[in-house]
């Protein structure tokens, strides 16, 4: 075993990177269950949870490395939440937002297209400034955007009308890798009641499911298995369902990895021993 | 999004898709001047994404308003320019001023938010009996319980974790472990995650498959 | 005077906005404007105090050419890069009120800054991978827990778990929903206690590490 103990690191690297690939050339199609987090997120958009005129955010709290695990999570709730009516204010903290913006118009190009700007949705665009941001968000949106991102004053677009503070939002939905979930958890949820909900990546499940636990968040989409979850309660397969070979495959190998590692060091301590 | 047909896009696409593997050249291979160039590429471009986005936001929020009539920008921008003091050693001190009202006003909405979910409801949820579940989510339920408590005590670190608090301090740092293990299974998806989203661009760019 | 100008005046403006905060939602909700508008300035002067590192960065670079040190080459396309997008980036934002509205900008940033960005960070991927196989070992019991409790997570994370034995499945669901608890709950508690005490040190003007110079005069 001590020879495995040797083999350059690139070896392993290349076998990872082939091993990706061979699932998108031929698919298996492992069955994907649904979690219960993820199902109380699609049931908190969906149905009686959601009246037609409501206004959501959709905090857009990842860049363009976290596409393939936020990106398709958002995708089906920005689908679910126009085919039930209601209104969607787009915003993100990363300075790429621009371009998760276009690349959400393209993933969901049908229900986008069927929709009008400035009445079914609006994108405000940038926002930095952290916990502040976002308090002030809540008290008083115009002083953090006193335009949208194409340069339209807020009091010129019909869905921003009478959308000012936090008392005109139904509910959050916010993607993150980051803290920006958690600020909206502070100066949203846990100060004004404001139901939320969390599409994070994987890590954020961590500490996430806790506070779907404790009645924090409504539901939660954890990584992209999340969003494999969610397309298959919309019944629209997408990237997320796509990659999940992928994953399974290099999963597996991670797993494959520890396991011949410990059986080599105790193969090692024994023979010491 | 189809297969981008118009020339520029077609040279945008590939010249993705080339970049991409000379910032894998340093994993794949060793450290060598394409992945330098790449990556200083990188630098340059984020660093000019950032600042053209922060200065459209500064004159969104603050010099356009300031040239409607709302004088009262001019403090802000102001303070922010402070900030620059930082550069210059026998004026460091004025950049104080504008990170004094940052940390404030951090603090002040931190800790006015935090005490509800982190501690309140976490401490509420934990104590809350099980209504439905059985025999195994009283088991769950009394896990949790305990679980809290020991790993607490675990951080208590003003006090020796010897006599009475060996054994709870011991537990708890087995709770944590778990906590931690569970967490490297969730990070290891969004690693491999991000790197599944390159295999696909990849095998999309050479029409391997579609994109 | 001026000792009083660079610290006390400092602490008394920190301690001022992080009171009105709390006044602002617990006590006198007429405080809201003042809050307001303290926090509006704080956002414009986080938006301003960005350009900070492009600042130091440009600097840097600006030296490294200047004196010919190593690799002074990727300095230049650093900078020329830079150059080049702010320029045609701004260019848009004033001729039209987007960025993006300039050809050369937008290309860029859609063929450069995306594939760049969206390559970087999944590396950890990669070492990820070869740490599993390097590092993980069972040494102890609180090692064998954590690669346990990890091994289980990542297999019902992955289809490929239940399809080899629904238990992964069952087990890596017990982990997630369950066995981390405990241990991120107190993560989470700890971390708000700490940062409370921190705030109150920061108050009393003991903790002065985040001030430019801190711990000097």
């Amino acid at each position: 075993m001590s020879f495995l103990a040797n083999i350059d690191r690139r070896v392993f690297y290349w076998i990872l990177f082939i091993a990706l690939m061979v699932p998108f050339l031929n698919p298996i199609g492992f069955p994907i269950k649904i979690a219960e987090n993820t199902r109380d997120l699609y049931e908190g958009i969906t149905g009686d949870s959601v009246e037609p005129g409501d206004v959501w955010i959709i905090n857009f709290g990842y860049g363009v490395s976290a596409w393939p695990e936020c990106h398709p999570g958002v995708t089906v709730c920005a689908k679910a939440l126009l085919r039930e009516g209601a209104h969607i204010i787009l915003i993100g903290p990363h300075t790429d937002v621009e371009l998760t913006y276009n690349h959400l118009l393209d993933t969901a190009s049908a229900d986008f297209d069927a929709a009008t700007y400035g009445e079914d949705w609006v994108f405000l665009g940038y926002i930095t400034g952290g916990e502040s941001a976002i308090a002030q968000l809540a008290s008083n949106m115009r002083s953090v955007y006193p335009t949208d991102h194409f340069g339209t004053p807020l009091d010129n677009i019909p869905l921003m009308q009478n959308v000012n503070t936090w008392h005109d939002v139904s509910g959050v939905l916010s993607s993150d890798t980051g803290d920006w979930g958690g600020y909206f958890l502070t100066m949203w949820q846990e100060a004004y009641g404001v139901p939320m909900a969390q599409i994070g990546i994987a890590m954020l499940g961590s500490t996430g499911i806790p506070r779907w636990l404790a009645g924090n968040y409504f539901g939660m989409s954890v990584g992209s298995r999340g969003g494999a979850e969610l397309e298959m309660l919309i019944g629209e397969p997408g990237d997320a369902i796509i990659a999940m070979d992928s994953i399974s495959v290099s999963h597996l190998l991670i797993v494959i990895a520890v396991i011949i590692a410990n059986v080599g060091m105790l193969m090692e301590r024994g023979r010491k021993s | 999004m189809p297969y981008p047909t118009a020339t520029w896009d077609l040279i945008g696409l590939w010249t993705g898709w080339v970049l991409m593997l000379m910032i894998y050249s340093y994993p794949l291979y060793k450290e060598n001047p394409v992945y330098r160039f790449a990556e200083h590429l990188y630098i340059a471009v984020y660093l000019a994404v950032s600042l053209t986005v922060n200065f459209s936001n500064v004159m969104r929020m603050c010099i356009t308003p300031m040239m409607q009539g709302d004088i009262t920008m001019i403090v802000p921008l102001i303070m922010g320019l402070m900030i620059y003091a930082m550069l210059i050693p026998e004026y460091r001190w004025v950049s104080r001023y504008p990170i004094a009202l940052l940390v404030g006003a951090g603090f002040g909405l931190g800790i006015r938010g935090s005490i509800g979910p982190n501690i309140q409801d976490a401490i509420v949820s934990t104590i809350t009996r099980p209504t439905d579940g059985g025999a195994m989510a009283w088991i769950n339920f009394l896990y949790i319980a305990v679980g809290l408590i020991c790993s607490v005590m675990y951080f208590l670190l003003t006090y020796e974790h010897s006599g009475a608090m060996q054994v709870p301090t011991r537990i708890g740092r087995l709770f944590i472990m778990v906590a931690l293990g569970a967490y490297f299974g969730n990070t290891v998806l969004f690693r491999l995650t991000m790197l599944t989203g390159r295999a696909q661009f990849f095998l999309q760019v050479l029409k391997l498959i579609p994109m | 005077m001026s000792q009083m100008l660079k610290r006390e005046v400092v602490y008394a403006i920190t301690g001022i906005v992080t009171v009105l905060m709390f006044v602002e939602y617990f006590l006198f909700p007429e405080s809201q404007a003042w809050a307001e508008m303290l926090r509006t300035w704080g956002i414009i002067i986080y938006n301003i105090s960005l350009g900070l590192g492009a600042v130091r960065l440009t600097m840097a670079h600006s030296v490294s050419i200047q004196r010919r040190r190593e690799n002074w080459q990727y300095s230049g396309v650093l900078l020329a890069t830079l150059v080049v997008m702010l320029v045609t980036g701004l260019a848009g934002y004033f001729t039209t009120g987007l960025q993006t509205s300039n050809t050369i900008y937008n290309w860029l940033f859609n063929y450069v800054y995306t594939p760049l960005g969206a390559t970087l960070y999944p590396i950890t991927g990669f070492y990820i991978f070869s740490a599993a196989y390097r590092a993980f070992r069972a040494r102890n019991v609180d090692a064998a827990l954590m690669l346990i409790a990890g091994c289980f997570v990542i297999l019902s994370n992955a289809p490929v778990g239940e399809a080899i034995w629904v238990g992964f499945a069952t087990i890596g669901e017990w982990f997630r929903f369950t066995g981390q608890v405990p241990g991120m709950r107190t993560f989470a508690l700890v971390g708000t206690l700490g940062m409370i005490a921190y705030g109150f040190r920061a108050l009393l003007g003991k903790e002065r590490g985040f001030y430019a110079g801190g711990g000097e005069e």
